[in-house]
């Protein structure tokens, strides 16, 4: 019984929101490797449908690229999620471990990844007006990850219903007091820098004086 | 031999007049750095749509100098009228501005008597009844007088419920429409210009601007809900400034407004009714950001002072803090920047009135006393020929004009986005979907690539249903086997 390979494990773990998860959890399956594929894929979707999208729909500002906002949008906000949730769930008695969470969470967010290529695919074929089949499929894949997302949470921590939804309202609230703690922290650190450098200057030029 | 001379003769020739043509005003030194808007609305180095001509005195005119004049006006026949604040008058010159036909300092009234001006701020004549009117500022009261300075009507403060009794009657600029109706601009009023009816009447205010919805306004509101009426009445009052100039075209008048602190309703285009169309356009007029002098401790955001339409509809607006003069389209598209802060010819101290004839631009400085003159470069004809095709709508007629204003300019914005809109009037959709998106203009790249797409569909129609077909059938035909294949292995199960 559910003797599936790892690629079919992904399948289906996506293609049954209620008990998907809960049968792999059973089975002990799921690939670190795959996750962070599907996380590198998400980077990847960020990408395309902020510079990639059918020129009807956006004008970008083509003047600069910097990469650095869809690295937080993909692999930044992903960790942060995964360790914000497993501090949190670790107090309210979770039972998912990090590698399991980081694993869920991933496997959660393909159709959020499918619906963002395939709308900028379909942003190259269609026109204003019928951008109305681009928002159903994007509020689709949004939906349905949202729901796998919950699912995921659940599962991993056996959780019910309503300490899973605090779990997720703790674990959001987490994560903003690490993104504020990780920008003060840049913030510092910059301060730091440019003091160090301001010596260095310094000191340069009183040794060629 | 001879044919070989000849020819050097002639190449030589054409070389001479072609350098010679080439070299007009156009690269003459401006003292500023001309500049446009690319379709990012950031700033960047552009042609010259003008080029300042010469700066005209009271003195070149034949008269005494000019002391602070405020108003510049032209007539229909191409005779000027300066409002000479400083020396109470009104100058009146030739078309050329170089010599004073009249100068009007004393008026007859109608009972016989001499009167004189004090301080005249605004001065209009109009094309329709030949009357002139002058703003009189400093005695409170518009003067209509005909050509010769005989006053038919003098409009003095209203005595009306909708006019405060308490404020006092200060004209600033004057205008009169078709049908002879009078505004007036006050200075000291901000629910918009007065109206008064062709006899004289007081009929209301016309176009008041509105409150800019910024966050502090609405915080505001709901700040007054808890505070006393005595804290009340110490508050700052939510008021819109008021007027600062306009202009009259045909049934439409429109007015601006010189506040560097608001951006809403800094230009408008007014109907009959006072409804602004510009309302729901967004456009900012003058520059986009606003650029901080750190020797002024300010922000330099614009302040358009004056405001002048063109013959052929084109929207001159003259900015205040930065001396210069936007041109804009009847669309509201960005056409010219001209002018700056500076002592040299070209720029301006305290730029007061604009005002356009023909091809040229006339600019009044109130603190250099001087019109400067502006005229027109080839490259300012060839983009207001292109513009003039594009805003008649004949786009296809105005592919040519665009093609020759990108030679000249290749970051020109307006000559891409008329580019695109005359291909895809022709049916060019791929060529029109190139040049929307050098113009940055995704609603043209819209239209262009649904046309193009129907057009691919439509040649490409035999291989895509041929497409469709083979995939139908192929995926028809996988699906039996994949049936038949679990079908042998249910089979191959229940028999072990």
């Amino acid at each position: 019984m559910m003797d599936l390979t790892q690629a079919q494990w992904v399948k289906y773990a996506v293609t049954h929101p209620a008990e998907g998860f809960e049968d792999m959890r059973w089975k002990k399956s799921g690939s670190l490797k795959i996750a962070f594929f599907i996380v590198f894929l998400l980077f990847l979707s960020r990408i395309a449908v902020s510079r990639l999208y059918g020129f009807q729909f956006y004008a970008t500002y083509d003047k600069i690229f910097n990469i650095m906002p869809y690295i937080i949008q993909s692999f930044v906000l992903f960790a942060v999620w995964v360790v914000g949730n497993w501090s949190v769930c670790t107090l309210l008695d979770g039972e998912g471990t990090m590698r399991n969470i980081c694993i869920y969470s991933a496997y959660a967010l393909i159709p959020f990844v499918a619906q963002s290529f395939i709308t900028t695919l379909l942003s190259h074929f269609l026109i204003r007006d019928e951008s109305v089949f681009i928002q159903i499929i994007q509020i689709i894949g949004t939906v349905w990850t949202v729901i796998l997302l919950f699912s995921a949470i659940r599962s991993v921590h056996q959780y019910t219903f309503g300490k899973t939804v605090l779990a997720i309202l703790l674990t959001i609230a987490a994560m903003l007091i690490m993104l504020f703690l990780l920008v003060l922290s840049m913030s510092l650190l910059q301060q730091v820098y440019i003091f160090l450098y301001t010596i260095y200057t310094e000191i340069s030029y009183r040794v060629r004086v | 031999m001879r044919n070989i001379i000849r020819r050097a003769a002639a190449l030589l020739a054409s070389a001479a007049v072609l350098w010679g043509g080439s070299f007009p005003a156009a690269f003459a030194g401006e003292p500023y750095e001309v500049y446009n808007y690319d379709c990012w609305g950031e700033p960047i180095p552009s042609q010259a749509g003008y080029i300042a001509e010469r700066a005209v005195s009271g003195t070149d005119l034949g008269t005494s100098p000019f002391s602070s004049p405020s108003d510049l006006f032209c007539g229909t026949d191409g005779t000027f009228y300066i409002a000479d604040t400083g020396n109470n008058r009104i100058v009146a010159a030739d078309s050329g501005l170089s010599f004073t036909v009249k100068v009007y300092d004393r008026f007859t009234m109608q009972d016989g008597s001499t009167t004189r001006l004090k301080a005249p701020t605004g001065v209009f004549v109009s094309p329709y009844n030949g009357y002139m009117y002058i703003a009189d500022h400093d005695n409170s009261r518009v003067l209509v007088c005909d050509t010769q300075g005989s006053v038919e009507m003098e409009i003095t403060k209203p005595d009306s419920e909708v006019y405060d009794r308490n404020r006092t009657f200060l004209p600033q600029k004057v205008i009169a429409d078709k049908a002879g109706n009078v505004y007036v601009v006050l200075s000291n009023i901000t629910t918009g210009a007065a109206m008064f009816s062709p006899d004289g009447g007081f009929t209301g205010f016309y176009g008041a601007n509105r409150v800019q919805p910024t966050m502090q306004r609405i915080g505001d509101f709901f700040g007054r809900l808890f505070i006393s009426e005595k804290k009340k009445a110490r508050q700052m009052r939510n008021i819109p400034s008021g007027i600062t100039s306009f202009d009259i075209d045909g049934d439409f008048i429109f007015t601006c407004s010189a506040s560097s602190t608001q951006s809403t309703d800094t230009v408008k285009k007014l109907n009959a009714a006072g409804k602004n169309i510009f309302a729901n356009m967004d456009v900012i007029f003058g520059d986009y950001t606003p650029v901080y002098d750190t020797s002024q401790n300010r922000l330099m955001a614009p302040a358009i002072c004056d405001i002048d339409i063109a013959e052929d509809g084109n929207i001159n607006c003259l900015d205040l803090t930065s001396g210069r003069v936007f041109q804009y389209d009847e669309d509201c598209g960005l056409l010219f920047i001209t002018g700056a802060v500076s002592k040299q010819l070209g720029g301006f101290d305290q730029p007061a009135a604009l005002e356009s004839f023909g091809n040229d631009l006339y600019v009044l400085d109130s603190s250099k006393n001087t019109v400067t003159v502006f005229t027109e470069t080839d490259f300012g004809s060839i983009v207001h020929k292109a513009a003039a095709l594009h805003n008649d709508g004949r786009y296809d007629e105005a592919i040519g004009p665009w093609q020759e204003v990108l030679e000249y300019d290749g970051n020109y914005l307006r000559a891409y986005v008329g580019m695109a809109s005359g291909l895809l009037r022709k049916g060019d959709y791929k060529g029109a979907m190139k040049y929307a998106k050098l113009a940055e203009a995704s609603d043209i790249y819209n239209k262009a690539f649904e046309g193009y797409r129907m057009e691919w569909l439509r040649a490409n129609f035999g291989i895509i249903a041929a497409v469709i077909a083979a995939a139908a059938v192929l995926l028809a035909l996988t699906g039996k086997l994949r049936k038949n294949h679990r079908k042998a292995v249910t089979t191959e199960k229940k028999e072990g």
